[in-house]
């Protein structure tokens, strides 16, 4: 019950017209970048931190806070409409999205769905975030390379799903994931890897320029072949009442967003793993449940599983950031930089030195979530109208879009060449029909299953048994263990006839 | 007739050494790019916004402003690449680059860019790390620690890349164990190391004062051997050295901070931001607000000192890794 005293203090001081200032714009702008494909909360922050050196901490970590936290919502935005994720967790977004979107001429209703879902996710996570910040920090401290390993390769495990009809076709882009997520210098060894002599490639591929370039400048390669067909939709039938969802879709986004917000926050805890690691688990964890329309078809479910775990992973990021001082991500590496330029100290005393700062800040959430919901709402007629532009002006503006949003990753032209290529390669992909998911996913989670891979061997010393031994992996290596082997063990079962054999729809 | 010529000739030959005067005094005429390699929030960002804060602040730049630019494409090596590279002129005396000892070893163990392509302008700083214990930890001291490793237990050591590992390799031959007896996990940043010991994942990390800080005035690490010749200060006093725990000698690799320059800057703006940077160290904002507060050592050198120094450590490091 303190804490939730501490909260309402809390709020007392976000309803300062500073604060509200402060959170009103954190969010809008973060809408709006969150939007915008190829930038992302981390160039967002970034960008932003300098101009806040001189600001008053509590102000500046309410606005950044706002910032990081609505640019997940906006991140479906060109998810759903374009097919382009708005920053990176809105990847798993698009494969439901986008054809809700156009193959089901429904993006009001996307776009509500992926509201809705984000404001459930982002509240669950704060809720727990309050009462149990500090704990779950701890917990998320107890994950360490060896349960991390066990994990990732239990995350790993969806892929067996995500390759869809042509496993093979599966497993070559997963490969392929993993030897571009390879490129670049090995932390652990200290020697590049891949980089053929050149210098940028010495610090691997960058990910935001790839993924825009695979997801979403492929996609305009292939609006380009579609210029001259008129726009989809009609304007007429878009407002915000045609945008309603029916009640049976409400009841359906319902389960998988309270299961996504559970999932993503505690991802979000996890050391090394963010919102996007957050939004695949959520998605491939969907697989397991219920959905009445299969996944990568446009289902309710899709969305709201990913969207939901996305804000809730960046609600549980605060908690190791507050509570411990460690930064869960790129861009809360950023926020614990401008800690410590405003001159606190992050760290376990925090909360006990400045708790008009922490908690003024859990408080600025969950007003930040408020906000970025009612903003998000009430801009999707505009957003629909998008759609009916005449596609041959859409493409250069989106082309700009994915130029701008790759040059700001690193302020040089190569996330922009990086983006190219990336858009031919996915292009040639979708025309040869590779889905992009299986790569997408080894691109992610490799690098994170890799370093800690190898790190729990040098802590056991090259020996297996410690997966084995430790609980946390033993429980996922079971876990693995059981789906590996469940197929087999269903024949037998239905041989011996204790199970139905399922017929095939 | 011979009054003018002689009055013509004067004139041309002031004319003629005039701009070797002015090239002495060197002012700011635009605005200066300072080049930072690695990304915002960290370490070095904070280390160069807070010198041209103080800078600005003291009116040591004639009023230009100083635009700070991250530029973290191949692990830093561009953004060094291309400073390295900036044609002689105003540009080359208006760029600064962050530079390192943890930004020296991966260029030239990686690339073919060497110190000789910068002009060295200070050194304003050096660090050094100690070894710390978790609350979870099997040792209480290091005394502890060399005694099981002896009896055959293995003990994992976390630290970051770059400087900690040459740390590690210098502390390892020092005590005469193997990689497999002591080993050593490198992480990206300190903070993914101590996150790692704060779980109990391993037994020890290795880190600057300035990071472990705030988890050393909570309780939750302990230091328990200063990589230092002498005891550091302040909560860090009950480290002792090697030397004072056996028959070793005091193991450090003082990891130091400095700015350098393209290779094509003139002497004089050499000359000019080695004079500033000194006014800087000898600030109080200085020493309050970042040398104090980050817990390094302070350690002016000026341009030509530096060059030296950081020759020296380059050649020293080249031979190390077998160069």
């Amino acid at each position: 019950m303190d804490n939730l005293n501490f909260l309402l203090q809390g709020f007392q001081i976000v309803f300062s017209l500073q604060n509200l200032a402060a959170t009103l714009l954190g969010c809008i702008l973060g809408l709006i970048i969150g939007a915008m494909p190829g930038i992302g909360s981390l160039a967002g922050c970034a960008l932003l931190l300098p101009l806040t050196y001189k600001f008053n901490p509590t102000t500046a970590i309410i606005m950044l806070g706002g910032l990081y936290y609505s640019n997940m919502y906006g991140g479906a935005f060109s998810a759903i409409l374009f097919n382009i994720p708005g920053d990176t967790p809105a990847i798993m977004t698009t494969l439901d999205g986008y054809p809700m979107a156009t193959k089901k001429k429904r993006p009001g209703q996307a776009l509500s769905i992926s509201n809705i879902s984000s404001f459930v996710g982002g509240l669950i996570g704060m809720v727990i975030l309050t009462f149990t910040g500090p704990v779950l920090a701890n917990v998320g401290l107890s994950f360490g390379p060896v349960e991390m390993t066990a994990l990732l390769l239990f995350a790993m495990t969806s892929i067996g799903w995500l390759v869809g009809e042509n496993p093979v076709k599966g497993l070559m882009l997963t490969l392929f994931g993993m030897l571009v997520a390879s490129m670049g210098m090995d932390t652990l060894s200290g020697s590049p890897r891949y980089d053929f002599g050149n210098v940028y490639l010495l610090g691997g591929v960058p990910f935001t320029p790839f993924v825009i370039g695979l997801v979403g400048f492929s996609q305009v390669i292939m609006l380009m072949e579609q210029r001259n067909i008129a726009p989809q939709l009609v304007a007429d039938k878009l407002t915000l009442r045609d945008s309603m969802l029916s009640k049976n879709e409400a009841k359906r986004l319902v389960m998988p967003s309270i299961r996504g917000g559970l999932l993503g926050t505690f991802v979000g805890v996890l050391p090394g793993a963010g919102a996007t690691a957050a939004s695949i688990m959520s998605y491939s964890a969907q697989k397991y449940f219920k959905s009445e329309e299969p996944l990568g078809t446009g289902a309710v479910e899709g969305i709201a599983a990913c969207e939901s775990a996305n804000n809730g992973a960046a609600a549980g990021a605060f908690a190791p950031l507050l509570a411990l001082g460690i930064p869960g991500s790129g861009t809360g590496a950023v926020l614990l930089g401008g800690l410590m330029l405003w001159g606190l100290n992050p760290g376990p005393l925090l909360f006990k030195n400045s708790p008009d700062f922490a908690w003024g800040l859990i408080a600025s959430l969950f007003l930040a979530n408020f906000i970025a919901l009612t903003v998000s709402w009430g801009v999707i007629p505009f957003l629909i109208k998008i759609l009916s532009v005449p596609t041959k002006l859409l493409i250069p503006c989106i082309t700009v879009v994915c130029i701008v949003g790759s040059y700001s990753t690193s302020n040089s032209m190569y996330g922009v060449i990086v983006m190219f290529i990336s858009g031919i390669l996915g292009y040639i992909m979708q025309k040869f029909d590779y889905s992009y998911a299986p790569l997408l996913l080894a691109f992610v989670l490799s690098p994170m299953l890799e370093s800690n891979m190898r790190k729990a061997f040098i802590i056991s010393r090259g020996s297996v048994r410690i997966f084995l031994e430790k609980p946390i992996s033993l429980a996922f290596i079971i876990a693995i263990a059981c789906i590996a082997l469940f197929p087999i063990v269903r024949y037998f079962l239905i041989k011996a006839g204790l199970m139905k054999k399922k017929t095939a729809k | 007739m011979k009054k003018g010529i002689i009055f013509i000739v004067s004139l041309l030959a002031i004319a003629m050494v005039g701009p070797l005067f002015a090239q002495v005094a060197f002012l700011p005429s635009q605005n200066i790019e300072w080049i930072v390699t690695s990304s915002p929030g960290g370490g070095s960002d904070i280390y160069t916004r807070i010198i041209a804060d103080i800078m600005t602040r003291m009116d040591l730049v004639n009023a230009k402003t100083i635009l700070v630019n991250n530029k973290t494409d191949g692990g830093g090596e561009v953004g060094r690449l291309s400073v390295s590279r900036v044609a002689a002129g105003k540009q080359a005396d208006h760029t600064l680059l962050t530079f390192n000892s943890g930004d020296l070893m991966p260029m030239v163990a990686n690339t073919a860019n060497r110190i000789e392509n910068f002009t060295p302008i200070a050194i304003m700083a050096v660090d050094k790390q100690l070894l710390y214990i978790g609350e979870k930890s099997k040792y209480k001291t290091f005394a502890e620690v060399i005694t099981a490793v002896k009896s055959g237990a293995n003990v994992v050591i976390a630290g970051s890349k770059g400087d900690d590992v040459a740390t590690y390799n210098l502390l390892l031959k020092e005590l005469g164990f193997t990689e497999t007896q002591l080993a050593f996990i490198t992480n990206n940043a300190t903070s993914d190391a101590i996150t790692s010991i704060l779980g109990g994942h391993v037994d020890l990390v290795m880190s600057k004062p300035a990071a472990a800080d705030q988890y050393v005035q909570a309780g939750k690490l302990t230091p328990v051997l200063a990589l230092s010749k002498i005891r550091f200060t302040g909560n860090l006093a009950s480290a002792p050295t090697l030397s004072e725990i056996g028959p070793y000698n005091d193991v450090e690799y003082p990891v130091w901070r400095g700015v350098v320059g393209p290779k094509a800057m003139s002497p004089a703006a050499a000359k000019y931001w080695s004079c500033v940077f000194k006014t800087v160290s000898e600030s109080q904002a200085w020493k309050v607000d970042y040398i104090e507060k980050f817990k390094l050592q302070p350690f002016y050198l000026n341009n030509e000192d530096a060059k030296k120094y950081m020759t020296e450590y380059q050649y020293n490091y080249l031979k190390s890794i077998g160069k």
